[in-house]
C-alpha cells in the first residue's frame, strides 16, 4: 500500500509570546480535528515521531550570525529535524508522500540568519532539501510555495542554485509582507529561470489559484522534471485569514495538493487558528492520502470580494509577459580580493519584522558554466559594525569554484567578526569566530 | 494475612492461584471450556479448595468472555446512529457494523454549528414502529460529542419518550477524541452488556453458594481491577496478555524488560519500563474493531508451545493452530514442546514419544540422533526467530511514539538495559534459543506456568481522570466518565484548576469504589486563547491517575543464565 507519512509536531509548550500568532494554541484545534476524525486510523497513514536536527545540518544551508549560540534554536531544530525524519522516510521508500505538520515555520528564513523573520528562524524545507542531496544524492528538487506570503527565505537560499526550482504563489508583494516576489525575480546568473514568482491579486480564490497551477506551475514542473517536489503548505490563502485576502477554501487547498502532488508538504504560515487551520490541514492530509476531502467544509463562509475569473486570466497573461521580459538584477563587479573569475554583485536589504531591524547584505556569486558557482555573502546589522561572511561551495562544485571558496575562507578569517564556510560539495561546515577560532560542524 | 485468588482463563487452560502475602499457597490448572467459561472458572476455584473455612480476601478473574463473544460475533444486534457532521467521509474508514446517518454538527471546541433535524428523528422512530426486527439496543454517537454532548442528549431524550424500554448508549460516555473508535467502542460495550451482567450475576451466586463471600473483581485490559458490576464489559477484552505483564511485574520489581508469555497457540509480548508497564498510545483493537479501550502495549504472536508443525512446499513450519497437547504429553501430533522434550530443555514429557514425533517429520533414512537434534533445534530456532522479530518491532514502535511537546523531544525515554522475561509452558525450553537470537539476557521465573494467574491475583485498581477545560466557552469535560459540565471558575485559572481536578477525581473514584492512593499527575497544559491580540481565556488539559501496578511481589530468586550451558 502507498503510505502517507504524517509528522504532527504542534510544539504545545512553545510560543513566540503569549498573544503572538505563533503560540501554543496554533495547532490545538488541528489536533482536535485530526484526532476526532480518526485520520491516524486510515490504513495508509503512518505517523512518525519528531526528531531534532543536528546544528551542522542547518549550518550547511544557512549562515547563522553572529553565532548560533546567540539564537534560541531548540524549537526550530525540532521543526527542521521532524521534516528530516519524514524526508528520510520518503527517500528510503517507507512512504509515498508525507506531511510535516510542524511549527515553527521556516520559509522566511534565508541564507543568512540574524534573527527571527516572519516567525521563521530556520528554513525547514531548505535544510531538508540539502539533506536529501547530501545523504541520498538527489539531484533535482522543486519547491512549490503556496503560502500567501512570498517564500523569500527559500528563494534567497536557492537563488543561485541550478539544482532547485523554486516557485512561489503569493499575494502581490505590493499589498502584503514581505513586499518581494515579483515576476522579474528569475534567479542568479548560474540559475537564471530557476526562480518563478507569481504575485497574485487579492481575491484570487480557488478557481484562480487552480488556474495558475494548471496553466503555469505544472507545465514548468513538467519541463524541469524534478526528482522530488516539496510543497511549502502555508494556509494563509484561506478566506478567513486575518492579514491576507486570497479567498481560498479548505477544499481549494485539497485541490491544490492534488494538483501539485507534492512528495512532501511542509506546513508554513497560516494563523487563522480556528476558522482555517483545522479544516485546511485535514483537507491537505486527506488529499495526500488519496481520500475524499469534499466534506471538509468550514463553519464560516467566505464573505470577501472575489476577483473575476476573466480578469485573473488576463492578469496571469501580463505576469507571464513580465517574466519573459525580465532582466538580470546583478552587475559584474570585480574586487581585488575576490578569487579568479567573474563575480556578480547584488546588494540587498533584508528586514527582520520580529525584532524590527535591517540586515545589509552584499551578495556575490562566481559565474560558472560547470556548477552553481561559489557564493559569497557579506552581512551586517547596522548600527553594529561587525561584519559576517558566508561562503558557499555548492553541491556538484567544479574544482575552480571549490578552490575559490577555500581561498575566500582563508582570506576572510581575521578580517570580519564571523566567517562560515558551507562546503556543500565536501559535506562540511567550518565556522570561524573572532573569540573562538575555527569550529568544525558535522553535517551527517 | 491477606489471601488473594487470581484466575486467568486462557485459550487452552485456565490457571488459578492462591497467594498468601508473598508466597503462592496453591496452584491449579483446568482445561478451558470456551462454551462454558462460568463452569471453567468454578472448577478452577473448586480445585483451589475454596470454602468458608479458609477465607480469602479477594478473587480476581481475567476472562475471555467478552473477547470471545466479540470475535465470534455472538452479541445481540445494535442499531448505530451517527451524527458525523462534515469532515472526512465515513467510508474512508472501514466500518465493521452498519450505521445510519443523522444530521447535526458540533465543532472541535464543542460549538453547535448545525442543529439536528427533529423531523428526521420522527421519521426514524416511525420506521422503527413498523419494523418487527428492530433492536432494543441503540447506540448514538456524534462527532465531537466528547466536547459537547448536546445532540446526543437531545436525541436520547426524544427516544426515551417514544421508546422507554430501549437500551440507549451515548458516545460521549467514552470521552476521548476519535469519532470512529468512539462509535465502535460504544457499540461493542452496549452489545456486550447483557452477556456480561448475566455472567457476573451467576458467578457471584455460584461463588456465594460455595460459602465464599470474598469480593469478586475483574481484570481490565489496562491492568486495573474493578468489581464485576462496575466494569464496562468491553474494558475486559484481551486481559490475558495484561495478566502476563502484571505476573512478570510481580516477580521483577522496578526493572526494565520485555515480557514473553508463551501459551498453547499464541505468545503474548509486553514491555515494562522501570517497573511500569508501557501503555498503548491508542486504544485496543479487537478483530475488525478499533476501540478507545485503554490497554497495555502488548502484542500477540500466533505461535505457541503447542502449535502444530505442518509440512509446506519449502519445509516444515509452525501453524497458527493447535491439534492438541504435545505428542510427548499424550497428544496427537508433533509440536515445539516435543522438540524441547527431545533436547532435554524442559523437565516434562515422554522422551521416547518426543523422539517418535520428531522422526515422523523426517524421511526414514534420516532418523539418526544427529538428524533429530538438528530438526528439534531448527524448529525452536524458527519459533524464537519469529518472537525475536516481533520483540524488535515492538521496541521500535515504542521508540516511534509521537511527542507533541518540546519537552518530550528533549527528554525521550532513556534507552535502558533490557532483559527478557519468559513465562508460560515452554519458557525453559525456549530460553536459550531466544537468548541466541536477541543477544540479551533471558530470564525465567520460578512459576512460569501460572504467571498470568499471579498477575490477576496481584493486580491493583488503576484510575485516570483527564480534564479538558475551556474557560472561554465555560465548559469542562472528563474523558474517562464522559461527564460534561459548566465551568464557574475564573477565565485564567491556576491553583483553582488543580483543586478542581482533584475534586473531580475523588468524585469519579468514589463512584467506582476505588480508593485513591498512589496518584500521579501529568503537568497541566495551558493554552492561552487569543482573540484580536487579547487573551480571552484558556484551554487547560490535566490528568490525575494511578498507573497500572501490582500490590506485592512474589518472594523468589529468578533463575539466571542458560540451563544448557550448565550441563
Ligand atoms: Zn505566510
Ligand atoms: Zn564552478
Amino acid at each position: 500500500m502507498n503510505k502517507t507519512g504524517i509528522l504532527f509536531f504542534p510544539a504545545f509548550d512553545w510560543s513566540l509570546g503569549e498573544t503572538h500568532p505563533e503560540r501554543e494554541e496554533r495547532l490545538l484545534y488541528t489536533q482536535e480535528q485530526l484526532f476526532e476524525e480518526g485520520v491516524f486510523d486510515l490504513p495508509q497513514i503512518r505517523q512518525f515521531a519528531p526528531g531534532m536536527a543536528p546544528l551542522g545540518k542547518a549550518l550547511l544551508t544557512q549562515g547563522i550570525f553572529p553565532h548560533p549560540a546567540k539564537h534560541d534554536l531548540t524549537a526550530h531544530l525540532i521543526a527542521a529535524g521532524s521534516t528530516l525524519v519524514l524526508g528520510e522516510a520518503l527517500a528510503e521508500g517507507q512512504i509515498q508522500n508525507g506531511f510535516a505538520l510542524v511549527r515553527p515555520p521556516g520559509h522566511h528564513a534565508g541564507a543568512t540568519v540574524l534573527g527571527n523573520r516572519g516567525f521563521c528562524t530556520l528554513n525547514n524545507e531548505a535544510i531538508l532539501i540539502n539533506h536529501l542531496r547530501s545523504k541520498y544524492g538527489v539531484k533535482k528538487i522543486a519547491v512549490v510555495d503556496t503560502d500567501v506570503h512570498h517564500g523569500d527565505g527559500t528563494q534567497d537560499i536557492f537563488y543561485h542554485d541550478p539544482g532547485v526550482l523554486f516557485i512561489s504563489l503569493h499575494q502581490d508583494g505590493r499589498t502584503l509582507y514581505p513586499g518581494t516576489g515579483f515576476a522579474s525575480e528569475k534567479g542568479g546568473p548560474n540559475a537564471w529561470g530557476m526562480n518563478l514568482d507569481i504575485p497574485l491579486p487579492p481575491g484570487t480564490g480557488d478557481d484562480g489559484i487552480h488556474y495558475v497551477l494548471e496553466n503555469w506551475v505544472l507545465p514548468r514542473l513538467d519541463e524541469f522534471k524534478p526528482d522530488i517536489v516539496i510543497n511549502s503548505a502555508g494556509q494563509d490563502n484561506h478566506f478567513s485569514d486575518p492579514l491576507a485576502s486570497m479567498n481560498v477554501t479548505a477544499r481549494g487547498y485539497g485541490r491544490i495538493t492534488e494538483l501539485v502532488k507534492p512528495d512532501l508538504a511542509v506546513l508554513e504560515g497560516g494563523y487563522s487558528i480556528e476558522a482555517a487551520l483545522p479544516y485546511v490541514n485535514l483537507a491537505i492530509l486527506l488529499a495526500l492520502a488519496g481520500e475524499d476531502y469534499d466534506g471538509v467544509v468550514e463553519a464560516e463562509k467566505p464573505t470577501r470580494p472575489q476577483v473575476s475569473f476573466t480578469s485573473l486570466v488576463s492578469r496571469v497573461k501580463e505576469l507571464k509577459a513580465e517574466y519573459a521580459q525580465a532582466q538580470p538584477n546583478w552587475v559584474w563587479r570585480p574586487e581585488p580580493y575576490l578569487p579568479d573569475g567573474t563575480w556578480a554583485y547584488i546588494p540587498r536589504m533584508i528586514y527582520y519584522d520580529t525584532e524590527g531591524f535591517q540586515e545589509v547584505r552584499f551578495d556575490r556569486v562566481r559565474k560558472c558554466a560547470h556548477c552553481g558557482g561559489t557564493v559569497f555573502i557579506e552581512s551586517r546589522r547596522p548600527p553594529s559594525r561587525g561584519r559576517y561572511a558566508l561562503v558557499r561551495i555548492p553541491f556538484g562544485a567544479c574544482p575552480q569554484c571549490s578552490q575559490a571558496g577555500y581561498d575566500l575562507w582563508e582570506y576572510l578569517i581575521g578580517r570580519v567578526e564571523t566567517v562560515q564556510l558551507q562546503d556543500q560539495a565536501g559535506a562540511q561546515v567550518l565556522f570561524w569566530h573572532l573569540d573562538e577560532g575555527v569550529t568544525h560542524f558535522s553535517t551527517s | 494475612m491477606r489471601r488473594h485468588v487470581g484466575i486467568d482463563v486462557g485459550g487452552t487452560f485456565t490457571d488459578a492461584v492462591v497467594i498468601n502475602e508473598e508466597e503462592i499457597e496453591k496452584k491449579a490448572k483446568v482445561p478451558t471450556d470456551q462454551d462454558n467459561l462460568l463452569q471453567t472458572l468454578l472448577s478452577a476455584l473448586d480445585r483451589l479448595g475454596l470454602d468458608g473455612g479458609n477465607p480469602v480476601d479477594e478473587i480476581t478473574v481475567s476472562t475471555t468472555l467478552v473477547t470471545n463473544s466479540i470475535l465470534q460475533g455472538r452479541f445481540p444486534p445494535v442499531e448505530l446512529y451517527l451524527l458525523p457532521g462534515g469532515g472526512m467521509k465515513l467510508e474512508s474508514l472501514s466500518w465493521p457494523v452498519p450505521y445510519k446517518i443523522m444530521s447535526g454538527t458540533i465543532d472541535y471546541r464543542g460549538r453547535e454549528i448545525l442543529p439536528p433535524d427533529e423531523l428526521q428523528w420522527r421519521r426514524i422512530l416511525q420506521e422503527r414502529r413498523q419494523n418487527p426486527l428492530k433492536s432494543d439496543h441503540v447506540a448514538i454517537v456524534g462527532k465531537f460529542s466528547h466536547r459537547n454532548k448536546l445532540h446526543e442528549d437531545q436525541l436520547a431524550a426524544y427516544w426515551r419518550l417514544a421508546e422507554p424500554e430501549v437500551h440507549l448508549a451515548l458516545g460521549h460516555e467514552w470521552g476521548q477524541a476519535n469519532f470512529y473508535r468512539r462509535s465502535l467502542t460504544t457499540y461493542l460495550n452496549l452489545a456486550s452488556q447483557d452477556l456480561w451482567l448475566e455472567f457476573a450475576r451467576e458467578l457471584e451466586r455460584a461463588v456465594g453458594e460455595r460459602g465464599c463471600h470474598a469480593p469478586i473483581k475483574v481484570l481490565k485490559t489496562d491492568g486495573g481491577v474493578l468489581p464485576l458490576d462496575q466494569v464496562r464489559p468491553v474494558e475486559t477484552i484481551y486481559s490475558g496478555p495484561t495478566a502476563g505483564v502484571l505476573g512478570a511485574m510481580a516477580q521483577n520489581p522496578d526493572a526494565s524488560y520485555v515480557v514473553v508469555d508463551i501459551g498453547g497457540t499464541t505468545t503474548d509480548l509486553g514491555i515494562v519500563l522501570s517497573g511500569s508497564p508501557l501503555v498503548s498510545a491508542r486504544g485496543a483493537k479487537i478483530g475488525p474493531y478499533k476501540t478507545l479501550v485503554r490497554s497495555l502495549a502488548v502484542r500477540s504472536v500466533a505461535v505457541g508451545a503447542d502449535s502444530a508443525i505442518v509440512r509446506e512446499a519449502d519445509g516444515l513450519s509452525l501453524a497458527r493452530y493447535r491439534l492438541g497437547p504435545a505428542y510427548c504429553l499424550g497428544g496427537p501430533a508433533p509440536t515445539p514442546t516435543d522438540a524441547m522434550c527431545y533436547l532435554g530443555v524442559v523437565p516434562y514429557g515422554d522422551r521416547v514419544r518426543a523422539e517418535e514425533a520428531l522422526a515422523s517429520l523426517l524421511p526414514d533414512e534420516h532418523h539418526l540422533p544427529a538428524d533429530l537434534t538438528g530438526l528439534a533445534e531448527s524448529l525452536l530456532e524458527e519459533m524464537a526467530g519469529r518472537l525475536a522479530a516481533e520483540i524488535r518491532a515492538m521496541e521500535q514502535e515504542w521508540q516511534d511514539e509521537p511527542a507533541y511537546k518540546i519537552w518530550g523531544v528533549l527528554h525521550p525515554h532513556e534507552a535502558r538495559q533490557f532483559y527478557v522475561w519468559v513465562s508460560g509452558g515452554g519458557a525453559r525450553g525456549l530460553r536459550d534459543f531466544l537468548q541466541k537470537q536477541l543477544r540479551v539476557e533471558v530470564r525465567v521465573g520460578r512459576f512460569p506456568e501460572v504467571s498470568n494467574a499471579v498477575g490477576a491475583a496481584l493486580a491493583r485498581p488503576t484510575f485516570s481522570c483527564t480534564l479538558h477545560l475551556d474557560t472561554v466557552l465555560g465548559r469542562f469535560s472528563l474523558e474517562e466518565s464522559g461527564e460534561q459540565g459548566k465551568w464557574q471558575g475564573s477565565i485564567r485559572p491556576h491553583a483553582e484548576v488543580d483543586a478542581f481536578l482533584e475534586k473531580s477525581a475523588e468524585r469519579l473514584a468514589a463512584a467506582k469504589g476505588i480508593d485513591l492512593t498512589g496518584t500521579e499527575k501529568e503537568p497541566f497544559d495551558f493554552f492561552p486563547i487569543v482573540q484580536g491580540y487579547r487573551t480571552v481565556g484558556q484551554i487547560v488539559r490535566g490528568r490525575l491517575y494511578v498507573p497500572p501496578g501490582v500490590r506485592g511481589h512474589l518472594n523468589q530468586r529468578p533463575e539466571v543464565g542458560s540451563r544448557r550451558s550448565e550441563t
